[in-house]
């Protein structure tokens, strides 16, 4: 339908597997011109700096032992890198929401609230990187 | 045919010899056009060598006239025929550009067979020219009738369908007027329970000192507490239903567009044949149904068509001509709403617009205006960015205080609502219901990426007529749109109205959420009445819209209650109080189909939950107080 109008699925960059093409290929069909992205550019870096302050907030969160800010920063951040196509960050972000729950990763209750804490730990070190990959692919992207 | 009627020119000989060929065959005999014309090497065939010479010069001179064409048109009814060039050869032994001709019976050596030359069957000739003419001038007017004939019968289809649709809209109306009917009613017996019970209480109180034994039977629950500071005035009650039924009188449009409507029928089953032979093709009753309908803009509609006719050069289905069809569009805006909306490109119905963002706005007369309650600025922003491509009107609120204020300011503004569950200050849900209860018809969509089943549950629950589910696409979103707004659609699919009338429920039949949401469980909760139509009103069984069972666990429900303001709950208690009177508050003493369908305040719903079990006492306390 929609997609194929002039963004094109043709003419969708590639962003290799951290971004998927098709979510983010309906935010850059919603630029008017596609020489400057002015739309699409200031959504995704209007997302690093939310992605940013979501991840120190989520190092205070962490230090603090705070599971449900945790989990609460999780489901924000899943929010927003799904909306943009970020895939293995909004994963992560839903398994941080989980385990700031106190649940597993199926969604069973976890009650062990050490082990929730050291797998956030873990996965708050996963989506940076893989945060990371995104934000360089998509600077690339849109240039300087 | 001048060449052949000169006679005069003729030789002597054989009167059996045509004019034409003798005239043809003294021309080869004169060798001062061998340059020109001649004899073909064979003597069986002549050429003409040099086409423009022997027209110009030649052909006066002997034919009395210098066309070419006429002169082989001529021969050629002489059973003359050219001779092809051998395609071996390429090219013709007389040179480029040279016409040779033949017949058996025209040689350079037999001039006295010239006589077997004869024109071919020339009487038929004669007449089949102008029956040839006549044929395909036929055959014009034939096509152009029945185009005109189809013309006139889509035209008619058209207006019949516009007929309809305009009836369909009066039968809701009349629907949703009649709904509001039992609604008040319902009110009405209430406070008469309300009054009675109050009148037996008294009694009872007179009697003996045991007020409070009442409070076992639900009935009494409320009136129990009210009786105490509710006596001095004891025809409140009375008072009040007098007020509500006078408000019934005097606001009913649609029973005059009703009667209307049946006079027209009946008209128009009287004289059924009356205008039928009018349109060839059309159907018999289309032109009387035409006339008796006096609705202007729909009349008007045949002269909304293609610049000459619905169908003529243009496919007026083809999906990219019905953003920019040359029509001209109803200026009034009067009468009908979402009818008129549908007066636009002939009848497209047949395929409902998909895209939108091929040429024009895929709404009516009115953009709707969408209200996106959203925390995350990435999400509100590509949010809101979709739908004003799609050419609503948007406004953002970042939290469900936001949204219950941007409502609370401007009531019924907003035509929709896409609502984020999961926000800073007020939730999503609680949202949904305060805003329900200032706006209890404006669908209400959750968004959100929370969408097990005890979720879904909860988000209708409370009133949420659909999900959508995150991260939202932007078909998703124009797809809600176009389910939950048909009445704003330019081309409003065919059931568009009559679903108008499922506003507080989810619509029929579909479940809210693909993907993901397998079960239909929920689908049940918000409407029971589920799928086609009005006659489920009484079909339906009796089942209870909100299964108070599934809600006894608070635990259940992440987001806090919502909070009811006093005011809500003193809304709510008119229809509450229904529910008092079975044990438990679940069940309503009516088929639980009516309700939802008949736009039942969801508010109800909220405080069918709040006295089944989660709501906290001293709300509970206020909800009966309220009476």
């Amino acid at each position: 339908m929609a997609d194929n109008h002039d963004g094109g699925d043709t003419s969708l960059p590639d962003l290799g597997d951290a971004i998927d093409s098709v979510t983010f290929g309906q935010i850059l069909e919603m630029d008017d011109s596609e020489d400057d992205r002015e739309f699409s550019k200031s959504i995704v870096f209007g997302f690093f700096e939310q992605a940013e302050e979501t991840f120190e907030k989520m190092d205070e969160a962490l230090k603090g032992k705070n599971l449900e800010e945790l989990s609460r920063l999780g489901h924000f951040l899943k929010g927003s890198s799904a909306t943009l196509g970020l895939t293995k960050v909004k994963d992560s972000c839903e398994k941080i929401q989980r385990y700031g729950k106190k649940e597993n990763e199926d969604g069973s209750p976890e009650t062990d609230e050490a082990l929730c804490l050291s797998r956030i730990k873990d996965t708050l070190k996963t989506v940076k990187a893989e945060y990371t990959e995104a934000e360089t692919a998509l600077k690339t992207f849109f240039g300087p | 045919m001048p060449p052949e009627s000169d006679m005069a020119v003729a030789q002597g000989g054989s009167n059996n010899s045509s004019d034409f060929v003798r005239k043809l065959y003294k021309m080869l005999e004169d060798p001062a056009y061998s340059e020109v014309v001649r004899w073909g090497n064979e003597g069986d065939s002549f050429v003409v060598l040099e086409n423009e010479k022997f027209t110009k010069t030649i052909l006066p001179k002997h034919f009395k006239h210098s066309n070419f064409a006429s002169f082989v048109r001529q021969l050629n009814k002489y059973d003359f025929h050219k001779v092809r060039q051998n395609e071996e050869n390429g090219q013709s032994p007389y040179g480029h550009g040279a016409w040779e001709f033949k017949h058996p019976e025209f040689r350079a050596d037999a001039k006295n067979s010239l006589d077997n030359i004869r024109r071919k069957a020339p009487a038929p000739r004669k007449a089949q020219a102008p029956e040839e003419n006549y044929g395909s001038n036929t055959q014009v007017q034939a096509m152009s009738e029945s185009l005109a004939a189809t013309q006139q019968q889509v035209q008619a289809l058209q207006d019949s369908y516009f007929e309809m649709a305009h009836a369909n809209k009066v039968f809701v109306d009349e629907i949703l007027h009649l709904q509001k009917l039992v609604k008040s009613q319902t009110q009405v017996h209430e406070q008469l329970l309300t009054y009675l019970n109050k009148v037996e209480t008294d009694r009872r109180h007179g009697r003996s000192s045991s007020n409070h034994s009442n409070h076992s039977t639900p009935a009494a629950y409320g009136t129990g507490n009210l009786m105490s500071d509710g006596t001095e005035e004891p025809s409140v009650e009375l008072r009040r239903v007098r007020e509500l039924l006078n408000s019934i009188q005097g606001e009913h449009i649609p029973e005059k567009d009703l009667r209307q409507m049946s006079i027209q029928f009946q008209q128009i089953g009287a004289s059924p044949e009356s205008a039928g032979s009018s349109s060839m093709m059309g159907p018999p009753n289309s032109a009387s149904i035409n006339n008796q309908f006096i609705h202007d803009p729909m009349n008007d509609m045949r002269h909304m068509v293609y610049p000459v006719g619905q169908t003529i050069g243009i496919d007026p289905f083809a999906a990219e001509h019905l953003g920019n069809i040359p029509y001209n569009r109803p200026l009034s805006q009067n009468a009908i709403g979402p009818v008129n909306d549908s007066a636009g490109p002939t009848m497209p119905s047949v395929s409902p617009p998909v895209g939108g963002t091929q040429g024009g706005s895929p709404w009516g007369l009115k953009k709707p205006r969408i209200l996106l309650v959203e925390d995350d600025k990435t999400c509100s922003r590509i949010g809101s960015k979709f739908l004003a491509q799609y050419d609503c009107g948007v406004e953002v609120a970042r939290d469900g205080l936001e949204a219950v204020n941007k409502v609370n300011t401007n009531p019924n503004w907003f035509d929709l609502i896409f609502m984020d569950i999961v926000m800073p200050q007020l939730d999503g849900v609680s949202a949904t219901a305060m805003i329900l209860d200032a706006q209890p018809r404006i669908p209400i969509i959750a968004m959100t990426s929370n969408i097990n089943q005890q979720d879904l549950e909860m988000y209708f629950h409370w009133g949420m007529r659909d999900v959508l589910a995150k991260p939202f696409t932007k078909d998703g979103m124009i797809k809600k749109l176009q389910k939950h707004l048909p009445g704003f659609l330019r081309n409003p699919p065919a059931d568009a109205v009559a679903e108008t009338m499922y506003q507080n429920g989810a619509p029929p039949g579909q479940p809210p959420t693909p993907g993901p949401y397998v079960n239909p469980g929920p689908m049940s909760l918000p409407i029971p009445a589920a799928s086609t139509g009005v006659a489920k009103f009484d079909t339906t069984p009796v089942q209870s819209p909100a299964t108070s069972t599934s809600w006894h666990s608070p635990g259940q429900i992440p987001q806090q209650s919502p909070n009811l303001a006093h005011d809500q709950a003193y809304l709510n208690a008119g229809s509450g109080q229904v529910m008092s009177l079975t044990p438990g508050g679940t069940q309503r003493p009516f088929p639980g189909s009516m309700m939802p369908a008949m736009g039942g305040p969801p508010g109800s719903r909220m405080a069918e939950s709040v006295s089944a079990s989660e709501g906290p006492p001293e709300k509970r306390q206020r909800f009966t107080y309220a009476q």
